[in-house]
């Protein structure tokens, strides 16, 4: 129990640690990238002399790297990241209003994309003849060589649900992984040993080839949402979801970078806590196994 | 021969004529990839035009042989960036060990913790989108090389400490072999097949990124042909309708894909 508790709280620490050290590598960037501090505003004829003293004074004042990056942490603990240069609203509430649609979208894109290959690697290994083996190898061959923005098109077309399209672009990898990991698995001289002794097909794979390959599946599922969050980019900017991936393409194609900082730092975050709970609970799995 | 065999010398021979047909696109077309035809916006293929014209009359089959070349060039180049990061750090993480070794896997899993593609993004937006041409190639390829190494890392981390812990380490180590020599005559020999591995698997990674962040308007920028912004054509869904032709760089990058995926070293291979 305790080292159980041991581990949570290193995690957790760790997670800490990367929002501190990220935020500062985030607002290093942003305070170092060409065109920082330059308001287009001053190009405004009705403004006066004294408006733009007063504007480029604003921004001096945020001038060194450590002031600016205090003022982020400080509004960052408050759950204020900032205003939206491009859209002029906080990002905060940006998130709030488009953070659940990724994560719907992403959700039910997982959850399809891993029922879709882990039924298919099952099958394969259970009734599969070469056949139908090639059949998968080329069919998930081919969608593999398909860039995501060309599938998202397509189902733009289509007018199929975003999470579909997330979930077609995710699915070859899976299904790859998978079958690898089954067939490997397969090979084991335990799985031998049982064939050769009658044991049923059913039986041999749900207790010598699932049970063993348990954990490395339960891992696969934490790199899975950083998997559908990339995805989700393109998807979501080419299908016209407002969720937080179109909100990032919008904010790189306006050089918003406080926004794209945030939602990358975010996201990383979410995508880090999922990883971690995936590989803990792995190693619980095979511990217990 | 078995099937693996001469499946991997078809994908060769496609590569090497595609490869060829870039990088002699001044020999096949006449035309350059930005010239325009203004009386023939959208046209259909015809004989001076084999896959038609786009929106602003530039012929297509140029653009394409420009555009492929331009992929062809740069995503190898990025990946040997790639490499040769991962090659550095995973090499020394796992020779040196301690503390070193751990923070270098750190930031490698810190990195592919993170979705690519908005690393990816925020990196570009940093950058400022109205460049030259020739900048966004140079720009959208040097990122993804400086970006894509941590799934390499990995492999060549765990490649260099079996080395490390390999009898014939010890024997020259015992035999008084100085590091350089070390590095240079044991260790470098040995993970070679590793580093050309994740070269060759890196290359259709970059290829589809390109792809993906050229459609987005982030990646390589008009006139500069790329396979990326050449898929932004089929966007219009009429004009695609009206003109196959405009599927032609897809179908090329794909077969360019799936021949990489099928010459891929294979376990065997790497001994």
């Amino acid at each position: 129990m305790t080292q159980w508790f041991a581990t949570l709280l290193r995690r957790l620490l760790s997670l800490m640690a990367l929002m501190v050290a990220g935020g500062f590598l985030a607002a290093t960037l942003v305070r170092y990238s060409p065109g920082y501090g330059v308001d287009e505003r001053e190009l405004d004829p009705r403004l006066s002399q004294n408006s733009i003293e007063w504007m480029r004074g604003q921004h001096h004042q945020d001038a060194g790297l450590i002031r600016y990056y205090g003022k982020y942490l400080e509004g960052a603990v408050r759950g204020d990241f900032g205003t939206s240069e491009s859209l002029h609203r906080p990002i905060s509430q940006l998130l709030s209003e488009r953070f659940h649609v990724t994560l719907r979208s992403v959700s039910l894109a997982v959850i399809t994309a891993w029922s879709a290959a882990f039924a298919l690697a099952t099958l394969s290994w259970l009734f599969g003849g070469w056949l139908f083996e090639l059949s998968c190898t080329l069919v998930s061959g081919f969608m593999l060589s398909l860039p995501a923005a060309v599938i998202a098109l397509l189902f733009f077309y289509l007018r199929a649900p975003v999470f579909l399209a997330i979930a077609v672009v995710m699915f070859p990898k899976l299904f790859r992984f998978i079958h690898n990991l089954l067939s490997h698995a397969s090979q084991q001289p335990h799985v031998l040993a049982a064939r050769s002794r009658g044991i049923g097909r059913p039986q041999i794979f749900l207790r010598h080839i699932l049970a063993p390959a348990a954990a490395t599946l339960v891992a696969l599922l934490g790199t899975s949402a950083s998997m559908g969050f990339g995805t989700a980019v393109p998807i979501e900017a080419l299908c016209d979801s407002a969720g937080i991936g179109q909100l990032a393409w919008y904010a790189a194609i306006n050089r918003d970078l406080p926004l794209i900082m945030n939602l990358t730092l975010i996201v990383t975050l979410i995508t880090v806590a999922c990883n971690s709970f995936a590989d803990y609970s792995s190693k619980l799995i095979s511990r217990e196994i | 021969m078995s099937v693996r065999k001469r499946l991997r010398m078809i994908a060769s021979f496609l590569l090497c004529g595609i490869f060829l047909l870039a990088f002699a696109a001044e020999l096949v077309t006449p035309y350059s990839y930005a010239k325009q035809f203004r009386e023939v916006p959208n046209a259909a293929p015809s004989e001076l035009h084999p896959l038609g014209t786009d929106g602003l009359g530039r012929d297509l089959f140029s653009r394409l042989l420009y555009g492929t070349r331009v992929s062809l060039l740069l995503a190898p180049a990025a990946a040997l960036l790639s490499t040769l990061i991962a090659g550095a750090l995973g090499g020394a993480a796992g020779l040196l060990g301690g503390w070193r070794e751990r923070a270098i896997l750190a930031i490698a899993d810190l990195s592919l913790a993170s979705p690519l593609l908005f690393v990816l993004i925020a990196l570009r937006a940093m950058l400022p989108l109205n460049v030259a041409p020739l900048v966004s190639v140079i720009a959208t390829f040097l990122i993804l090389g400086l970006l894509g190494w941590p799934s390499s890392l990995r492999v060549i981390w765990a490649a260099t400490r079996n080395i490390r812990n390999s009898d014939f380490l010890l024997l020259a180590r015992s035999t008084g072999c100085g590091p350089t020599r070390m590095i240079f005559r044991q260790i470098f020999p040995n993970l070679r097949p590793a580093l050309f591995a994740q070269f060759w698997v890196s290359i259709p990674v970059f290829i589809l990124t390109e792809a993906t962040l050229s459609m987005l308007g982030l990646g390589v920028s008009e006139p500069m042909p790329s396979w990326g912004n050449l898929l932004r054509g089929l966007e219009d869904f009429s004009a695609v309708g009206s003109n196959p032709g405009r599927l032609a760089p897809l179908a090329m990058l794909t077969l360019v894909v799936i021949c990489f995926q099928i010459i891929l070293p294979s376990r065997e291979d790497l001994g």
